[in-house]
Order: C-alpha cells, then sequence, then structure tokens
C-alpha cells in the first residue's frame, strides 16, 4: 500500500536554539489509525504542526500522497484535516458560518448538504445558528473536529482529541474515527490516554525528547515487549516458600495464599509447565488461577523510562 | 489561485463588519459630523473662504482621509491580529493558500469597508456643505489607492503587533497627528514658510492634497507629485507584506 506521508530526516530547532524534533523518520500507511504517544513537550505536536504547514521544518522534507509539502502545498494540505490540541474558535461567530468558512478557506465550493450531515454527525446540528461562545467546552470541541472535516480531508490529525472531554464526546469522538477509518481516512491521533491508543490504533508511535522512540503495530509491540503474569491462587496460605520453588521469579503475595509468577511470552521455555508439576509435588494445591499481560501502558513507561 | 480561500476569508471579514454595523459605520459618520459642527460651523464662521473654496467644503476631502486611514489602518490590522490573538490563525496557515491570497483577502476587505465609509461620509457632507467634484476620476483613484495602501499598512500592523496597545499605538500616535498636521483642516500656504516646509516631510500631506485637487482644483503640491506619492507608499507596503511573507515574520516560527 503507498503511504499517506512519508516523513524524512524532519526536524525543528527554534529561533531560541531548542530542538523540538529530532531527524524524525516516519512513514504513515495509507487508511491506518496511528497513535503518537509521549510524555508533554515530547515533539507531538511540533511534528503535526510541520506537516500542517503551521511551522516550517529545520531540516527534512514530508510528502503527503506524493505532494511535497512546501513544494505542492496546495495538493498537500488540501489532504489534511487538522483539529489541535488548544480550543482555538471563532467566539462570535456562528457554528454554521465558521464550519462553511473552513470549507472555503480549503478551497472547497459550498457544500451545505455535507455541512448539514457533518454537524448532524457531531450532533451539532440543533446548534447551528448558536454563538460558538454560546457553547460548552466540548461542543467547542465538536465544532473544531467538523471544521476540520468540512472539505473532505482524506487524512486527519486529531491532536489530544481527548484531553478534558467527556465520556460520552469520547466514546462519539472514536465512533467517528472508525467510521471515518471505515471510508479510507487515514488518522492520527496524540493522546495521553494510553488505553485509547490500545484501544483504536492499528500501530504506535512513541516520542520523547523530540526523538521517535518506536513505531510498532500494536499487537507486535505487545506482544514483542509485553510481559505476562500468571496468579496462582492457594486453597491454603504457606507460611513459606518452600526450597523447589525458590529458582522461580515468584511473588508470594497475600500472607502466602496467593503467587504470581512473571514470564516472558518470547521465552522458548516459559516454565509455566515445570511450575505447576513443582507445585503439584510440593503438595501445594490450587483454587484457581489467572494470567494478565501487561497493557500498553506498561510499556510506553518502561520504554519512556529506559530512553531517559 | 485559490479564488474560493479569497472570497471565504474576503466574505468572512465583511460579515464581521454587518455584525458590528454600529461601530463600522455609525461612529465614524458621528465624528465627522461633530468635525463639521466644529471646524465647519464654529471655525469656518470666521475663516470663510481657503483658496477661494468656502471653509465647510474645503475640509471635506481631509475629513474623509482621516477616517479612511484611521479605519483602512484599524480594519486590516485588526482583522489579522484578532485571529492570531485567539488562536484561529493555525487554520489560515494549514488551509491550502499562499501569502498573496491571505493578503488579498484580508486588505481587500478592509479596504472595501474602509472604500464604503468614505462614501458614506462624503454623502454626509452633502448634507453640510455644497461640493464639487471636479475630477470623479482621480477622486475615486484616491479613495481606493489610499484605502489600498494603508489597509495593507494596517495588515502590517497586525501581523507585527504582539498586543493590543500595539495594535493601537502606530494609528494614535502617528497617524492621527500626522493627519491633523498634514492640512486636513488648512492649506499649509497658511503656515508660516519654516513650518510649511517641515510639513512637506508629512507623507498624509501629498495625499490630503491630491485628493483635495480632484475635488477643487486647489492643492498644496501638484497633483502628480500625490500620485507618485501614493504610489510610493503603495510599494514600501507591498515590499514589507513581501518580506514578511518570506521570513514568515511573527505568523511562522
Amino acid at each position: 500500500m503507498p503511504n499517506a506521508i512519508s516523513i524524512s530526516n524532519l526536524s525543528k530547532t527554534y529561533e531560541g536554539g531548542f530542538t523540538a524534533l529530532h531527524g524524525i523518520d516516519l512513514d504513515i500507511r495509507d487508511g491506518e489509525i496511528l497513535a503518537l504517544l509521549g510524555p508533554n513537550g515530547a515533539g507531538k505536536t511540533t511534528l503535526i504542526s510541520l506537516v500542517c504547514g503551521i511551522l516550517n521544518p529545520t531540516t527534512g522534507t514530508v510528502n503527503v500522497q506524493g505532494h511535497d509539502i512546501i513544494k505542492d502545498f496546495r495538493a498537500a494540505r488540501q489532504l489534511i484535516g487538522l483539529v489541535p490540541q488548544e480550543l482555538h474558535v471563532e467566539t462570535f461567530e456562528t457554528v454554521w458560518a465558521t464550519v462553511n468558512y473552513s470549507r472555503g478557506l480549503f478551497g472547497k465550493k459550498p457544500d451545505p448538504a455535507l455541512c448539514e450531515r457533518i454537524l448532524k454527525d457531531l450532533s451539532l446540528w440543533d446548534k447551528k445558528d448558536n454563538k460558538i461562545m454560546q457553547l460548552s467546552g466540548g461542543m467547542k470541541r465538536r465544532v473544531m473536529i467538523a471544521k476540520a472535516l468540512a472539505h473532505e480531508p482524506r487524512i486527519l490529525f486529531l491532536d489530544e482529541p481527548t484531553a478534558g472531554v467527556d465520556v460520552e464526546l469520547r466514546k462519539d469522538m472514536w465512533q467517528l474515527v472508525r467510521r471515518l477509518r471505515e471510508n479510507g481516512v487515514t488518522i492520527i491521533l496524540t493522546t495521553h490516554y494510553i488505553e485509547e491508543a490500545e484501544e483504536i490504533a492499528d500501530r504506535v508511535g512513541v516520542i520523547n525528547k523530540g526523538r521517535l522512540i518506536l513505531v510498532e503495530e500494536k499487537k507486535e509491540l505487545m506482544r514483542k515487549l509485553g510481559k505476562k503474569q500468571l496468579t496462582l491462587e492457594l486453597v491454603e496460605g504457606l507460611p513459606e516458600l518452600p526450597e523447589a520453588l525458590s529458582h522461580y521469579d515468584l511473588d508470594v503475595q497475600d500472607g502466602g495464599r496467593r503467587l504470581v509468577y512473571s514470564y516472558d511470552t518470547q521465552a522458548a521455555r516459559t516454565g509455566i509447565g515445570s511450575l505447576l508439576a513443582d507445585l503439584n509435588r510440593a503438595g501445594i494445591a490450587v483454587k484457581d488461577l489467572d494470567t494478565e499481560q501487561s497493557s500498553l501502558e506498561d510499556i510506553f513507561v518502561s520504554l519512556v523510562e529506559e530512553a531517559r | 489561485m485559490n479564488f474560493e480561500a479569497i472570497k471565504a476569508i474576503y466574505l468572512f471579514e465583511m460579515a464581521r463588519m454587518r455584525r458590528t454595523l454600529l461601530q463600522s459605520v455609525i461612529s465614524p459618520v458621528l465624528s465627522t459630523s461633530l468635525y463639521f459642527v466644529v471646524f465647519g460651523s464654529a471655525i469656518g464662521g470666521r475663516i470663510q473662504e481657503v483658496e477661494g473654496v468656502q471653509y465647510g467644503a474645503f475640509i471635506v476631502p481631509g475629513l474623509i482621509m482621516l477616517t479612511l486611514l484611521q479605519n483602512s489602518i484599524s480594519n486590516a490590522s485588526f482583522g489579522i491580529y484578532f485571529p492570531k490573538f485567539v488562536g484561529t490563525i493555525y487554520e489560515v496557515l494549514s488551509a491550502p493558500i499562499s501569502f498573496v491570497e491571505i493578503v488579498i483577502g484580508y486588505v481587500g476587505a478592509a479596504a472595501t469597508k474602509s472604500l464604503i465609509l468614505g462614501v458614506i461620509i462624503l454623502a454626509t457632507a452633502f448634507l453640510f456643505v455644497p461640493i464639487e467634484i471636479r475630477h470623479p476620476f482621480w477622486m475615486v483613484f484616491f479613495l481606493v489607492a489610499t484605502s489600498i495602501t494603508f489597509s495593507l499598512f494596517g495588515f502590517i500592523i497586525g501581523i507585527w503587533a504582539d498586543g493590543f496597545e500595539k495594535l493601537q499605538l502606530i494609528p494614535l500616535l502617528v497617524v492621527t497627528p500626522l493627519v491633523f498636521l498634514g492640512g486636513s483642516f488648512y492649506s499649509i500656504h497658511m503656515l508660516p514658510p519654516f513650518w510649511r516646509d517641515v510639513t512637506l516631510f508629512n507623507p498624509v500631506l501629498y495625499l490630503i492634497s491630491g485628493f483635495r485637487w480632484s475635488f477643487y482644483e486647489t492643492a498644496d503640491v501638484s497633483v502628480g507629485v500625490s500620485i507618485a506619492m501614493i504610489f510610493f507608499f503603495l510599494a514600501i507596503c507591498l515590499g514589507l507584506v513581501w518580506w514578511i511573507f518570506r521570513t514568515g515574520y511573527r505568523l511562522k516560527a
């Protein structure tokens, strides 16, 4: 599949000398949902701003479906929609005026039917004649999404779309993202909420201190870096760990009533079989067992800490 | 050219004027009427005529210029400063439009507003004093050229300003004094020779003089010089805008 966006050696050094991005190389595939994770100030927004033309890159190139963002900026930008992190809205305008304005700004002829559909999709239709300043924060966020969709972009950037957003809007938003993806729209989102990336993304990129630490299929990443834990509930509490089990990486919890065994899913031998056999041999009866895989959040934290 | 985008910006800005109709139209008309009352009636009662023109009529071109300059600058500077201030500029920067198109949209709208005001004030003036326009073509030329030039200037101020104070600084501290001292309310021939020479350094003098010539054929400096000067200002503003475009000054880091 061709790439929606190809970024090569992209870096940004601000006037004061601060380098926000160091030589980023990233290919974003057509039609995928890519989640960019990273702590505050990691360079996520800078990366998005460079691709969207809000900042000038210091080095490097960006191609959007084969169009260079500087030499061929009209074709490149036409394809992109951006929902920035901050709530930047035309306070005194009506919802309807501002969404139609956005469409015109991107060079598209007016299409009231389309704008109507977008507003209805975002539950904004009954607010269309309201001034934006009369809307709640969540509604303003919806307006910004409507503006970004008004010119029918093929690539959508969502910069922290769910920051400060209530549960209902968040649900609506993910529904919308899925629907857009079904229509072939490529989506790049940044988020602090790792469970969101875990739920929705196809691939995950981790940015820290202006560097892209990794980009990986979400499933692959979780398989590769994920640790699994086997929790065994015992019938009777162990006063202490028997000698026969001392060479296992076991954590004794709940006054000896629970054993937690950590193992690497990638290892040739996980050691579960022998552990169970040894337990049996030592006469320890198991009441229940449970396995748990580490979440993307654990992986993320360990990656960022490693880079420190 | 992305005409849809130019249209979008232009209409969006014009909608802002409709929304703020009261400030946009009523207040300049009111203040101009006050000038007529104060300068035209009170002082005009004593001066009567300047260079063969009734004093009340003599000051009309100057008053229109005053409004044109002030409004071109404030409309255009606010038009571009406000999106910068509230952050909505991100959308303009990320849209598939060139800087030239952005300038045409914003400056075009600001200049249109000024023109509308200029015409309204001219119409108001007809109510107060007898006015004749000997060179309608040149009158329209000065009206349009001044609106465009000073809207460009306002646009530059709007880009440069990083606070509301700066937005007001140049119009209040520079433009208003220059207009008052540029022969709006008198002919420079009424001044002592030294001040007459000093006034020749005031760029606004050339605008007012040329504009007044299109009405009454009386001028402080030759009309050719006035026309040359307005093109000179236009060139300076275009040069500055071009430089902003090249460097992304205060728009794009």
